[in-house]
């Protein structure tokens, strides 16, 4: 089989390995990581560009590495060859291989940060962490200076503590994928766990939701296979997205 | 006589330590506190809405003006308690359980709070046991539900069954907001409005308020 995998830039690691184990013939193309933060349909927009370009190439399939992603990916429509999707919110599903891993893990340890390699070394915001990025929360790409510029030192201060605090993170999970040259992604995530003063801790990824991903092995309950005149559609159930009859076509 | 146009202006332009000084000189002058909120004020944020609507206004502005109006509303707050003035409404207002993302929530708060509603804020992760509790005991009538994830958005239903079991759901008024609630989510849940953004959540809890049944 021939497959066109569209991903986010943060899975560059995790699926070069895969493809390179898979089965079929895999052709990668990553968008930027930065999309995350736009969400909806600014977030879609590249994507569903990115699908309709590879429609007509002679692929079997288009396989897309994202999740539900902030509503990002609600709407995506396979217009000639089907279209594959995780099942799951977002990309810590994937990284921990399940949604039900996740959701344990969500469940014990709220206010948890993750990283991995592509968090850290894709990351536009030099391994800042934001709620939101800036330029999301405020609709304008101000930078401090700027904002003092405009409401004046104090609110400036003010707001830069709204927008870009902490937030109510408390512990940094590194999320190991096996695909990491050295320790230095670990080492980073614990240094900045301790400048924070958060917990740090290692979890153990499971890169086998991606493997199956390019390997064509899509069970309806890890994936969705979004046939030809269909679109994704979010359900805030367990089975988080569905494909539904795509009426605009 | 304290200038209240100028004190208009504070808010608007978010001028925090010109607003509070304006109030207390105005205090300080005897004007009856709930005529300023409610002639000067209240007034102010809802232009601060509106230039928000129109897009003149972004999430700084709304930011710094809500704290200038915070700003005044602390020296406010006592004396209308004191004289037993009713607020617009009591909201409780907080993140649904394991949502720790708290801009929004805070924003629609402050905004609220600017509007003469009376805010009860539990926080982020916060549990549909505590959004009943804050219904019954502090006599809660709008519950206001924020959630960033959609991870966490499945939450928002569990408050709206946790207020049928506690038999209160007809006399409270729930609207729900955050990046990735629509109001199709809305209507599916439940709830009783959704906004998406902070100016527009000040009216509908105005329009919720109208439409809470009279306390018992």
């Amino acid at each position: 089989m021939r497959y066109k995998l569209i991903s986010c830039e943060v899975f560059h690691r995790e699926l070069c390995a895969c493809a390179a184990k898979s089965p079929h013939s895999v052709d990668l193309e990553f968008l930027p990581k930065g999309l995350h933060d736009f969400g909806g349909r600014k977030m879609l927009e590249p994507i569903q560009f990115a699908v309709n370009r590879s429609e007509g190439l002679g692929y079997d399939a288009i396989l897309i590495g994202y999740g539900l992603c902030n509503n990002g990916l609600n709407g995506l429509v396979a217009r000639s060859i089907p279209v594959v999707l995780p099942r799951a919110h977002d990309c810590i599903t994937v990284f921990l291989g399940s949604r039900k891993r996740y959701a344990e893990y969500f469940e014990d340890h709220p206010g948890t940060y993750f990283k991995t390699t592509g968090w850290i070394e894709r990351s536009n915001l030099s391994g800042q962490q934001t709620q939101l990025s800036m330029e999301t929360a405020i609709q304008a790409n101000l930078s401090y200076p700027a904002l003092v510029a405009k409401y004046g030192e104090d609110n400036a201060r003010y707001l830069l503590e709204q927008l870009c605090g902490p937030g109510h993170y408390r512990r940094l999970a590194f999320i190991e994928m096996g695909v990491e040259p050295n320790s230095s992604f670990e080492e980073q995530t614990r240094r900045e766990a301790e400048e924070r003063g958060w917990t740090f801790e290692k979890v153990a990824g499971d890169i086998g939701m991606l493997q199956r991903l390019v390997n064509g092995v899509w069970s309806d309950e890890e994936f969705l296979v979004v046939q030809p005149g269909h679109k994704v559609v979010a359900r805030y159930d367990d089975r988080v997205i569905v494909a539904e009859k795509n009426d605009h076509h | 006589m304290v200038d209240r146009e100028k004190l208009y202006q504070a808010i608007l332009t978010g001028d925090a330590k010109s607003a509070r000084a304006l109030t207390e000189e105005a205090l300080k002058e005897s004007v009856d506190p709930k005529e300023l909120l409610d002639k000067t004020l209240i007034p102010a944020m809802d232009e601060v809405g509106r230039l928000f609507e129109t897009n003149e206004y972004f999430v700084p502005e709304l930011l710094i003006s809500a704290r200038a109006m915070k700003s005044a509303l602390e020296l406010i707050k006592p004396l209308l308690a004191e004289k037993g003035a009713e607020p617009a409404g009591r909201v409780a207002i907080g993140t649904v359980k394991g949502d720790l993302h708290d801009i929004g929530k805070n924003l629609v708060a402050a905004m609220l709070e600017g509007g003469g509603f009376e805010v009860v804020d539990l926080g982020v992760d916060v549990s549909p046991e505590a959004f009943v509790t804050a219904a019954k005991d502090k006599g809660a009538s709008i519950i206001a539900l924020s959630a960033l994830l959609t991870t966490t958005m499945p939450a928002m239903k569990k408050v709206v069954a946790a207020l049928e079991e506690a038999g209160i759901r007809e006399r409270v008024k729930v609207m729900i907001g955050g990046a990735p609630i629509t109001q199709r989510y809305a209507d599916e849940i439940g709830a009783d409005g959704y906004s998406d953004n902070a100016s527009g959540a000040v009216a509908l809890a105005r329009s919720l308020a109208a439409k809470v049944p009279a306390a018992a």
